[in-house]
């Protein structure tokens, strides 16, 4: 099965989806490719905030008025991804009155409205933030929910002609004399290999930037920042709340419905694919973040998770942070590579659509089209609908009008329903593709309970994949939950843990894979 | 202020054997409990020690491997103290709902996974499972009932699995402990039956989720295995536990019967310690703080989930006496990096850790308290979890604590 195309986009993330859904505007044919599901990389491994643009203001002027421009333009196009809750830069007494003097002059010249609030007024606001604050000001923050604009830009993409194959890896690139003319690729679950022709190849894929590139002998400038993220199992704040002090780790917390992601740490990874959250950075933004919120220690944290950025490094400096968040658009055939590859990387999920809107005036101006962009004014196609939680309740009622609702998950509230949906859709291929298109194992057990009842429900229609039966499914699937829950487990989430534990080792006695162990496991 | 010469804290299976011991030798006993704890969420069958091979035999098996675990809380008791545990507990269930074990050593039941799992002693309801063969059982599920899926048992064991619609009820999302109400009702139970009758093709044996009945469990079987012709047994499934939940009412009725008092849903919010003995406790009952004064005091909180230890981000405590705790290292070695590491997560090793009489220690050997003895799965140096010996452990120290403190 050998595919043909004008332009490949490798990588499903925020940028790849957001330059299919642009290409697809403007009529340009395009097929993406990605190795997992949409959003496996920095796309659904991020804070979820959408930035004002305040956190760069006094430092990076550029990126401040980048924010601010996208964030007017996210709240129009995408507004059913977007919580408006605002956010407060807060002044501890360390933090002093001079930063917070030249914050609110700095957002003033990008451009981000400010409101000076007193402590009392924050406090007012804020009721968990700590008394000691000397002042706060409001900005234009909120909070975003990445993977379902990632899957609506792919859906709307879609809609208009684009093609997406996920679980598709690039093996190698096509070489044509000068020219780089279309990719190799792997089917990840049934190893079908196949050749994608295009006249443009887009290397999208983020901090796999140079995985890709090495297959065409090339390399690019980039360091590896992991940034690590708590979440807790209550919503701490009404607002995004921000240290008002040049940025730094451990700074943010951002409420996303019912709960709040508590960042970040600035590491260098050197694999983008295999990291871990040590105990150590736990410890550090607990202690860190605890001076805004000062019985953050009492909280029940239910997972922890990182991401890695791609950092733009032109030339060498010592931190991280200081490195431009800005992002590069190479067009390697003007910079003694071959032809037809175009690599864009760095940037921020502020900046995707803008990524994308670059990317593809650059491909329109070399194909010679005069099309213009026109993703900053099309909404998505899910627009129209709130995504709260009364929201979803409200949806939850007129899509089960009868008895008929049984709820897979009670954490989340996910009907059996929203499950076939998906699955009568036909585009999920494992078991993580279902769980990135709902709310299932989000919640406060973390799929303890309703990954179970999910796979009953796929046995049932045959869906998994009986090699081995869905417990091996089950077992991968508490493996996977294991890392994002092991840095947490203290106080109540231990408590749980406990629970989960009787249940899969005790009760049903799932062991590990090893076979012959006296009495145990599978039958 | 009232005066009791035992309070066992923790209504768990520990704690129950062991008001249940101390109320058989004549004491007057107070037992207290914040909840119902993890035996009506796990409680189904007795385990004592899963790693014995069936072919074993159990007496000699764990006889054995007491003596390669020295720290274990069996070799507190020893193979004696568990089977005379083991035996006080049986006769709290006289036929018709008899507990036994099917073989000479472990026997394999089916789970709600669709795994076999190992344990001694099964409810009367269980029984059957240890004797089904493939071919000849039958699984089945119910629609709408999604804590137990037949499917997913049936495709494991390799039978032959049929979901079912619940007769009379509209009954999508209907939770275990309703379900076996319904089941306790003579004519929801016979309709089941005969429309489970109607499914079969020949087998012999029926597995149906573990909801058969809350208060006449035999009767219900009985009812099945009528309609049907076939041997009917129950499956565990995710919590809670209706078998479990039988377990914990008949000691209580039994408790009860026989004088002791019962106070449940109240923490214990403080002790009264004077010369290295705990005079009393406080429960919170809010607006009141009740005082109770007892001479022998049995800790019987279990582990994090029943909430007899605590994690803090750097140590593991005991709330009520604040006892000393083996402590399994820092936080980033309490767990392996796998979830199913082979060896058991060191936390599980935590716990109070006692003499030979079951009084918790400092790390010097010294005993802490000298009227407060430690019961269940509170105890250091075994990992309940792994080595399916949860209630073995629960009923053996319960009912050792219990005789050790009274004989003081």
């Amino acid at each position: 099965m050998d595919l043909q195309t004008e332009v490949v986009i490798i990588g499903g993330g925020a940028t790849g989806t957001g330059i299919a859904r642009d290409l697809a505007l403007r009529g340009i044919p395009s097929l993406l490719v990605e190795k997992g599901d949409f959003t496996s990389g920095a796309s659904g491994r991020n804070q979820g905030l959408l930035h004002s643009g305040g956190r760069y203001a006094v430092n990076d002027p550029d990126a401040a008025r980048e924010c601010i421009t996208e964030n007017r333009i996210l709240r129009r196009i995408a507004p059913h991804c977007i919580e408006p809750t605002d956010g407060l830069f807060v002044s501890l007494p360390e933090d002093g009155p001079e930063y917070r003097a030249d914050f609110i002059r700095a957002c003033g010249a990008a451009g981000i409205d400010t409101l000076p609030l007193s402590p009392r007024e924050a406090l007012s606001m804020e009721p968990r933030l700590n008394p000691r604050i000397i002042g706060a000001v409001q900005v234009p923050d909120g909070a975003i929910d990445p993977f379902t604009l990632v899957v609506e830009n792919a859906r709307d993409a879609e809609s208009r002609g684009a093609r997406m194959l996920i679980h598709t890896e690039v093996t190698d690139l096509i070489r044509d004399g000068l020219r780089i003319a279309g990719v190799r690729v792997r089917d990840r679950i049934t190893a079908e290999a196949f050749a994608i022709a295009a006249t443009w190849v887009i290397n999208a894929t983020g901090a796999w930037a140079n995985h890709i590139l090495r297959m065409a002998g090339l390399q690019i400038g980039l360091a590896l920042s992991k940034g690590s993220m708590l979440i807790t199992n209550t919503r701490l704040s009404e607002r995004v709340l921000n240290r008002c002090h040049p940025p730094s780790s451990g700074d943010i917390i951002v409420p996303n419905d019912t709960v709040s992601i508590l960042g970040t740490t600035s590491l260098r990874a050197e694999d983008p694919e295999h990291y871990e959250v040590t105990p150590e950075e736990v410890t550090f933004l607990v202690d860190e973040l605890s001076r805004m919120i000062p019985d953050l220690k009492g909280e029940r944290f239910t997972r922890a998770y990182a991401g890695v950025r791609p950092l733009l490094q032109l030339e060498e400096t010592g931190d991280d942070r200081s490195i431009s968040r800005g992002f590069a658009l190479i067009d390697h055939g003007s910079c003694s590579g071959p032809a037809g590859l175009v690599t864009i990387t760095g940037g921020k999920l502020m900046t995707y659509r803008l990524m994308a809107e670059k990317t593809v005036d650059f491909i329109c101006e070399r194909m010679g089209l005069h099309v213009p962009c026109s993703t900053h004014v099309q909404r998505l196609p899910g627009a129209g609908q709130g995504h709260t939680l009364k929201d979803r309740l409200l949806r939850l009622r007129r899509q089960t009008p009868s008895a008929k609702g049984e709820i897979l998950c009670d954490c989340e509230l996910v009907p059996r329903e929203a499950v076939d949906a998906i699955l009568r859709e036909g585009k999920v291929r494992e078991l993580q593709d279902i769980l990135h298109r709902t709310r299932l194992a989000k919640g406060t057990c973390q799929g303890g309970f309703c990954v179970y009842r999910l796979l009953g429900l796929l046995n049932e229609r045959h869906k998994a994949d009986h090699r081995g039966g869905s417990n091996l499914i089950l077992k991968a699937f508490l493996e996977e939950r294991w890392k994002g829950i092991r840095p947490v487990l203290w106080g109540t989430s231990l408590k749980e843990e406990e629970l989960i534990e009787s249940i899969y080792k005790g009760l049903f006695n799932l062991t590990p894979a090893e076979p012959g162990r006296p009495g145990g496991g599978e039958a | 202020m009232k005066r009791f010469d035992l309070i066992v804290i923790g209504t768990g299976l520990a704690g129950l054997t062991a008001a249940r011991t101390a109320i058989g030798m004549g004491a007057k006993v107070l037992i207290v409990g914040r909840g119902m704890g993890a035996l009506t969420l796990f409680g189904n069958t007795v385990d004592l020690l899963g790693e014995i091979p069936p072919e074993t035999e159990m007496a000699e098996g764990i006889t054995h491997w007491i003596a390669a675990h020295p720290e274990h809380p069996y070799a507190r008791t020893g193979w004696e103290g568990i089977e005379s545990a083991v035996a006080a507990f049986r006769e709290l269930f006289p036929p018709p709902y008899p507990f036994a074990a099917p073989g000479r050593g472990n026997s394999l039941l089916p789970t709600g996974a669709g795994t076999m799992r190992p344990t001694w002693l099964t409810p009367i309801t269980m029984a059957a499972g240890a004797a089904m063969t493939p071919a000849e059982t039958l699984i089945v599920g119910f629609r709408g009932f999604k804590d137990f899926q037949g499917d997913t048992v049936s495709l494991h064991l390799k039978c032959r699995g049929v979901i079912l619609p619940l007769p009379r009820y509209g009954l999508e999302g209907l939770t275990a402990p309703a379900l076996a109400r319904l089941m306790d009702e003579t004519s929801f139970r016979e309709r089941l039956g005969e429309s489970i009758r109607q499914q079969m093709a020949g087998e012999r044996f029926i597995g149906l989720p573990a909801i058969l009945g809350l208060r006449d469990p035999a009767a219900v079987l009985k009812t099945l295995e009528t309609i049907t012709g076939a041997r009917v047994f129950e499956i565990p499934m995710l919590p809670p536990s209706i078998p479990g939940t039988r377990i914990f009412h008949r000691f209580r009725e039994e408790l009860i019967a026989k004088g002791a008092t019962f106070r449940m849903g109240h923490p214990v919010s403080g002790a009264i310690i004077k010369d290295g003995r705990c005079e009393g406790i406080n429960i919170d009952n809010p607006p009141l703080v009740a005082e109770y004064r007892a001479d022998r005091f049995i800790l019987a909180t279990g582990r994090f989930m029943g909430g007899g230890l605590w994690a803090e981000m750097d140590r593991i405590i005991e709330p009520v006496f604040d006892i000393p705790v083996f402590q399994p290292g820092e936080r980033g070695n309490w767990f392996g990096e796998r979830f199913f590491d082979p060896e058991a997560h060191p936390i599980h090793r935590a716990g109070v850790v006692t003499d030979a009489d079951l009084r918790p220690v400092d790390a010097a050997g010294r005993v802490v308290l000298a009227n407060v003895r430690a019961a269940g799965s509170i105890l250091a140096h075994h990992q309940a979890i792994e080595e399916k010996s949860r209630e073995g452990i629960d009923i053996a120290t319960g009912f050792l604590a219990a005789k050790r403190a009274l004989a003081s």
